[in-house]
């Protein structure tokens, strides 16, 4: 924690997909191989932290994760409320999961605020790979890489197929949300009114008042 | 079996992809078909409840008989809102503890629904108080936005005043004698002190007294000022309260100020109860209880611990079903009888009442004493007010919450009397926001009414009386209910209320034996008496409260304001405050 919080961007993020399409591997993967020894996430944390320096940026990505209660409930208008960005995951070698990925992306344009980064993100790609020679085993993927692009094209998304399992992308789609960030951000959501910005930390007590400025909230 | 395979992905190292809690659990094809508990209802007391049982390791299972989270304390759009009303004037099964909906929405209507955040039964939040201790503690409070109230606004002889609570204020308000402010000042003081020692036997020959002829008797405070003490700062929703109930209510708000800052209250952004107990439901499902909304319990069959939703799945129960009057199985015998009446009227208004707050801020508190309104209203009626800034609402509107817990018709009435009064005066206050354009033509308008030159007239605080508005105000919603409580003004939470349910065993008497049912709302507008609700039905499951929330988070790396810094916020209401002591 060297480095001044002075430009320090938070980003909240919130993963969706079909269950099993590899979206704690994905984050994992992310979060460990930056990670020094501890592998081991915070257990019971709201959600899980990364930092990352992005050219002269420093982010620090709020991941949140459905905690499972998309399973049979709707996600909380909470779970939505400011997310910067998200990761629609699916499995290339499941059509369901893909499914699955449009209706999420139908959601998040009803439910997140209009400037939301949304990558969508066909997972398990090492699935498709031949261990040995590396070349594609015939019939193993279900999804077309032109079918994911198609419907990033559509509906303005970035798009990367990756492998949580070796790690392939993992990182460029991190990089590449964060690149995006800060125009977002400049292009606030108009919708409700965000001013009034008098934010109270509530595990700052008046006493301490430290009034992080930084805070992009 | 290519489906079954989990992930595939941590064959080869699966150091590098650790269990973590709540991300990812299997597919289950159906609910669960046993749990320790289930939950029925997601208002806030029983989302904490879900949370504090789910993180001391029982499997809960927390279901709603509603589309959306919150219960009978939902934070709800405009959508939500008409099929709320409907359901309730229908009678509908899920919505019993509310009654007589009415909705108005003038057309042609101009609400676009996810624009806004209405709950239906709103609250403030002291910055010293249990729930607040509970957010931090459970860490809760990270998925939520805390802002800031400072002003609470008293009604009295046709004028809107600010009670002045702090030593400056007192000292600097020109309108009061020496004599006087030495006296409210040796009240404040005595508030903080009240249970000390040296103050035991005063306090034990005056406390079951009036509170309003204790402090009138003992500090000669003016009838204005008993009434700032009474209904303003301490909240009171009734006339006849008790010295001791009036000292602490006081006291609560003297000792939660200067906590985050110079303000007593917070609020959070984007809704109120509806958006807190989100906040646990998700805290509960990291932990791993399941959730399922749109599933409303059919019965409970206490023998074979088996419950039955109406779509016909069951579960097994090793432990308790706690449930919700609001979502109690049609035929219900044994739902607690709620005896206690609040009347409810909200408003969307086309302004921004930005006169109405502090500084920077985007909420206030409005409240009537008895007997301040046309219609003789025996009971305060008391109004949170809430600006698009935080985020309930679009820009330049603002929503009223007035509620009374008056009864019937007579409540309703008071309710409109208070709205009338609001409209008179948010109208002059901001007739004066066009100030510098309209300065001639307000002058001669106002001053044709009684000479009273312009810029005295339009200061918050005058008298309405003869105010005449150029404009109408424009309501762009009113919604107008009755709620059910069985908690009593002022009381907390009783065990017996819970015990009832208990009790009975006669078999086969109603689809709910042995139910453990939660309360409703109580008539609060503060989040007092929530967590106490939570930890009495807890320790009702559990066997004590010991291990409440008991959790050791691990923090994360980054957490800037470690536990020391907790220390300043002590959930224990007796700590004592000494930067607090009102000296002379």
């Amino acid at each position: 924690m060297s480095s001044p919080a002075t430009n320090q961007i938070s980003v909240k993020l919130v993963l969706l997909g079909e269950a099993a399409v590899g979206k704690s591997s994905l984050v994992l993967r992310f979060v460990s191989n930056d990670f020094e020894e501890n592998k081991e996430p915070t257990i019971g944390a709201a959600f899980l932290t990364q930092r990352c320096t992005i050219g002269d940026k420093y982010i620090k990505f709020e991941i949140w994760d459905t905690a499972g209660q998309e399973r049979f409930a709707n996600l909380t208008p909470l779970y939505y409320r400011n997310a910067q960005a998200a990761l629609v995951v699916y499995d290339i070698t499941k059509p369901a999961s893909f499914i699955k990925a449009r209706h999420w992306v139908k959601e998040l344009h009803e439910q997140a605020s209009k400037n939301i980064i949304i990558a969508l993100v066909g997972n398990k790609y090492d699935l498709t790979l031949d261990s040995e020679t590396g070349e594609e085993i015939e019939g193993s993927r279900k999804v077309s890489l032109e079918e994911g692009q198609n419907l990033a094209e559509e509906e303005n998304l970035l798009f990367f197929e990756s492998s949580a399992k070796t790690g392939y992308n993992v990182n460029e789609m991190f990089t590449t949300i964060g690149e995006k960030i800060p125009e977002a951000i400049a292009k606030k959501d108009n919708t409700r009114d965000q001013s009034g910005g008098n934010r109270i930390d509530l595990n700052a007590p008046a006493e301490n008042d430290i009034h992080d400025s930084s805070c992009s909230c | 079996m290519a489906e079954r395979r989990p992930s595939g992905i941590n064959s080869r190292r699966p150091s590098v992809i650790p269990y973590l809690a709540g991300i990812e659990k299997p597919v289950l094809p159906s609910i669960p078909s046993q749990c320790d508990v289930l939950i029925c209802g997601t208002g806030l007391v029983e989302s904490i409840l879900a949370a504090a049982l789910a993180w001391q390791g029982s499997r809960v299972l927390h279901v709603d008989a509603n589309p959306y989270y919150g219960d009978t304390c939902a934070t709800l759009t405009i959508e939500q809102i008409k099929a709320w009303c409907a359901s309730v004037n229908d009678g509908s099964s899920g919505f019993q503890g509310f009654s007589k909906a009415m909705l108005h929405i003038p057309y042609p209507h101009r609400l676009n629904s996810r624009d806004y955040g209405i709950d239906l039964s709103p609250r403030v939040l002291f910055a010293k108080s249990d729930l607040l201790s509970l957010l931090i503690n459970s860490r809760v409070y990270r998925y939520l936005e805390f802002q800031s109230l400072s002003n609470f606004h008293t009604f009295e002889n046709d004028t809107f005043g600010k009670m002045l609570s702090t030593k400056e204020e007192i000292f600097t308000d020109q309108s009061m004698t020496l004599a006087s402010k030495r006296q409210l000042m040796k009240m404040m003081k005595f508030v903080l002190e009240y249970d000390l020692p040296e103050n035991k036997e005063e306090l034990e020959t005056h406390m079951h007294e009036p509170f309003t002829d204790y402090v009138s008797n003992r500090f000669h405070l003016s009838s204005q000022q008993i009434n700032e003490l009474c209904y303003a700062l301490g909240l009171a929703p009734k006339p006849d309260i008790s010295t001791i109930q009036g000292l602490s209510r006081v006291r609560r708000y003297l000792v939660s100020f200067n906590i985050y800052g110079n303000f007593p209250t917070l609020y959070s952004k984007y809704g109120g109860p509806g958006e807190i107990s989100q906040g646990f439901c998700r805290s509960a499902a990291v932990a791993g209880a399941t959730y399922k909304l749109d599933c409303a319990l059919k019965s409970f069959d206490p023998d074979t611990k088996t419950a039955t939703f109406e779509d016909g799945s069951k579960v097994k129960i090793s432990e308790k079903v706690v449930c919700s009057p609001s979502q109690a199985p049609e035929g219900s015998r044994n739902v607690p009888e709620r005896n206690y009446e609040i009347t409810r009227l909200i408003t969307i208004v086309e302004k921004s009442c930005k006169e109405w707050f502090a500084e920077g801020e985007s909420a206030a508190l409005v409240v009537f004493p008895p007997k301040s309104l046309p219609s003789n209203n025996q009971f305060p009626v008391q109004s949170i007010i809430m600006g698009s800034g935080t985020g309930c609402c679009p820009k330049d509107q603002c929503v009223w919450y007035l509620s009374t817990i008056e009864q019937g018709e007579r409540g309703r009435r008071d309710l409109e009397s208070a709205l009338k009064k609001m409209e008179e005066s948010i109208l002059r206050e901001s007739e004066d926001g066009g100030f510098d354009v309209e300065l001639t033509e307000s002058d001669v308008a106002v001053q044709a009414n009684g000479g009273i030159s312009v810029i005295n007239s339009v200061k918050l605080g005058k008298s309405f009386k003869g105010f005449v508005p150029k404009e109408k105000l424009t309501y762009l919603l009113k919604l107008m209910f009755t709620q059910y409580t069985s908690v009593a003004p002022f009381g907390v939470v009783s065990n017996a209320v819970f015990e009832k349910a208990e009790e009975n065993d006669h078999p086969g008497n109603g689809p709910d034996l042995k139910v453990i049912y939660s309360s409703m709302p109580s008539t609060e507008i503060s989040y007092d008496g929530v967590v106490t609700e939570a930890r009495l039905l807890y320790s009702k499951i559990v066997g004590s409260d010991d291990d409440f929330f008991d959790v050791d988070f691990e923090d994360d790396e980054d957490y800037e304001h470690g536990p020391s810094s907790e220390s300043a916020i002590v959930d224990d209401a007796e700590e004592f405050q000494p930067e607090m002591a009102f000296e002379l």
